[in-house]
């Protein structure tokens, strides 16, 4: 009867936590809506979470989607020969980068960097006291802390996916030109006749998807922080597993849908 | 919410039979009290008393497990957008550890709530006033600083200066003279002195006797999370000695104040005399 109580006690947390969360993002949403209907000082919030997540992201998300494009390349042009299908390769970079590891990869790297420092850094606010001090003068900590990186981290998840693409299928054109030199007049146009309008649209919306996934994830976490400083570490942590999971349960989903 | 500044049949603020727990340790517990409109109430107990939980729940940073607090007869818990818009443009609070936001220079933090409450003034207005207000209370390093580079002392000082740069009608203060030297302390002194000339509400939980008797127009006395007595400043010091020993003993002692304030509150109901969790009579 005990091990059943204690199911039960834990089911009921877990539902609770749950429901709380939903509450949360329900809120961060409806403030949301409001945030550029209004006057109010978290613009600036806004500029440096962008510039934070998107603008200081670039270098390493290039260089990570040069070297996949070009891995990608590497191992198309040496097996899809054997079975005939060279013709494949641009087909296969656009749908594996555009679709799915441009999302993917930024998403995790967005969460390595962004999430960790929101939730570390509003976590810190909690234990500080700063987050009673917003309240006391007025703002509401959703509206000025966690709207601006909610979409701050939306903004820059869709831009730098769009920079994955690009960078990826530069890298792949890298590789090309050391192989099978190309004029990369021929090269650009035998990827866009490969691009459909739903390659993007799916890899947007994993994007869209996944910002929102971090964003509201990292931002629960940091505010999950009670008192004590140790707590903070831990809250960056759950942030991570947490948004990581998520997104990769997402992406099945988002596939799911698009392909049924 | 009331729009009007006082209602002589109502306390600015009153709190009911409030319970409020954090990590599963009970913080208050069953605390009632009622500071009246215009007037300066000090609340005095040891550390750990849950002094500053009572002032956070009296100003609605920290929402109670149970009871009820309400400003001018309006339950906080109820208040919409615009009550509590209104209810933060017409309070201030000072943290005990200050609370500054550490991302943010000086200025910044001194001036959050005029462009919160008063964005029609403009940078320049915002920022000679905060020069004002800071200077007033002997802070003179500059406004591009962050927290971190400031002692704890000038910390404060910044905190009070936010808390009160807006006019308040309502102002909390959480052991404002912690930390500060006694040049700092009797700048502070002075400003409250002046909140209560110009008829302010103010609301302090203390350690130091001094602030309570320089100040008190109404005293409690809180301890395990309850407020043991609360009443006039004779009142409580006449009939608390035995729940706190120490600060009460040392205000007894110094007798009666030269300056005891003469003065009528604007609106003062007592605390419930049958709110049996206050054990007023337990003293």
């Amino acid at each position: 009867m005990a091990i059943i109580a204690a199911i039960g006690r834990a089911a009921r947390t877990k539902a609770s936590g749950l429901l709380y969360g939903l509450g949360f993002f329900y809120n961060v949403l409806k403030e949301t809506g409001r945030f550029f209907r209004r006057k109010q000082v978290g613009y600036k919030v806004l500029i440096m979470q962008i510039l934070f997540t998107g603008y200081e992201a670039l270098a390493i998300n290039a260089v990570m989607a040069i070297a996949i494009g070009a891995a990608i390349n590497v191992i198309g042009s040496s097996l899809l020969p054997q079975f005939g299908q060279s013709q494949l390769m641009y087909s296969i970079l656009i749908v594996v980068i555009t679709r799915e590891l441009g999302p993917l990869l930024t998403a995790f790297v967005i969460t390595a960097r962004s999430g960790t420092a929101i939730a570390t850094q509003l976590g810190t606010m909690v234990v500080n006291h700063e987050i009673e001090a917003y309240i006391a003068v007025g703002l509401n900590p959703i509206s000025y802390l966690v709207v601006p990186r909610f979409i701050g981290v939306v903004v820059s998840m869709l831009v730098l996916t769009v920079y994955f693409n690009i960078f990826g299928l530069l890298g792949s054109f890298i590789v090309v030109q050391a192989v099978n030199p190309t004029p990369i007049g021929e090269y650009l146009g035998a990827l866009m006749s490969t691009l459909t309008l739903a390659d993007v649209f799916s890899g947007l919306t994993k994007a869209l998807v996944f910002g929102v996934i971090v964003s509201v994830v990292s931002t629960f976490q940091g505010f999950a922080v009670n008192r004590a400083s140790t707590e903070i570490p831990v809250a960056g942590i759950k942030a991570v597993g947490s948004s990581f999971i998520l997104i990769i349960v997402a992406d099945v989903l988002v596939t799911l849908v698009q392909y049924a | 919410m009331p729009e009007k500044p006082s209602d002589p049949a109502r306390p600015a603020i009153e709190l009911r039979d409030v319970r409020a727990s954090s990590g599963g340790y009970e913080i208050l517990d069953g605390a009632c009290a009622a500071f009246p409109e215009g007037l300066c109430s000090v609340v005095m107990g040891p550390a750990g008393s849950g002094k500053s939980t009572l002032l956070k729940v009296a100003a609605g940073l920290v929402p109670p497990d149970s009871g009820s607090v309400l400003y001018r007869g309006a339950e906080l818990a109820r208040f919409g957008r615009r009550d509590e818009a209104a209810f933060r443009a017409a309070t201030g609070f000072v943290f005990q550890d200050g609370a500054l936001w550490a991302d943010q220079n000086i200025l910044t933090n001194v001036t959050m709530p005029l462009r919160v409450h008063k964005a029609w003034l403009g940078p320049s207005a915002m920022a000679e006033l905060a020069r004002e207000t800071l200077g007033a209370l002997g802070y003179d390093e500059g406004m591009a600083f962050r927290p971190a580079e400031l002692s704890a002392g000038e910390q404060k000082l910044v905190s009070i200066a936010r808390a009160v740069i807006h006019e308040p009608q309502l102002v909390f203060m959480d052991d404002p003279t912690a930390n500060l030297d006694e040049d700092a302390a009797e700048r502070v002194y002075a400003l409250i002195a002046k909140l209560r000339e110009r008829r302010r509400t103010v609301v302090i939980v203390a350690n130091s006797s001094e602030l309570a008797y320089r100040f008190a127009d109404r005293l409690g006395i809180i301890k395990g999370g309850r407020l043991v007595a609360f009443g006039s400043y004779e009142e409580t010091v006449g009939t608390a000695e035995a729940a706190l020993s120490g600060s009460i003993a040392r205000l007894k002692a110094r007798g009666e104040r030269a300056a005891a304030p003469e003065r009528e509150p604007r609106g003062v109901r007592e605390p419930d005399a049958g709110a049996e969790n206050s054990q007023a009579g337990d003293v």
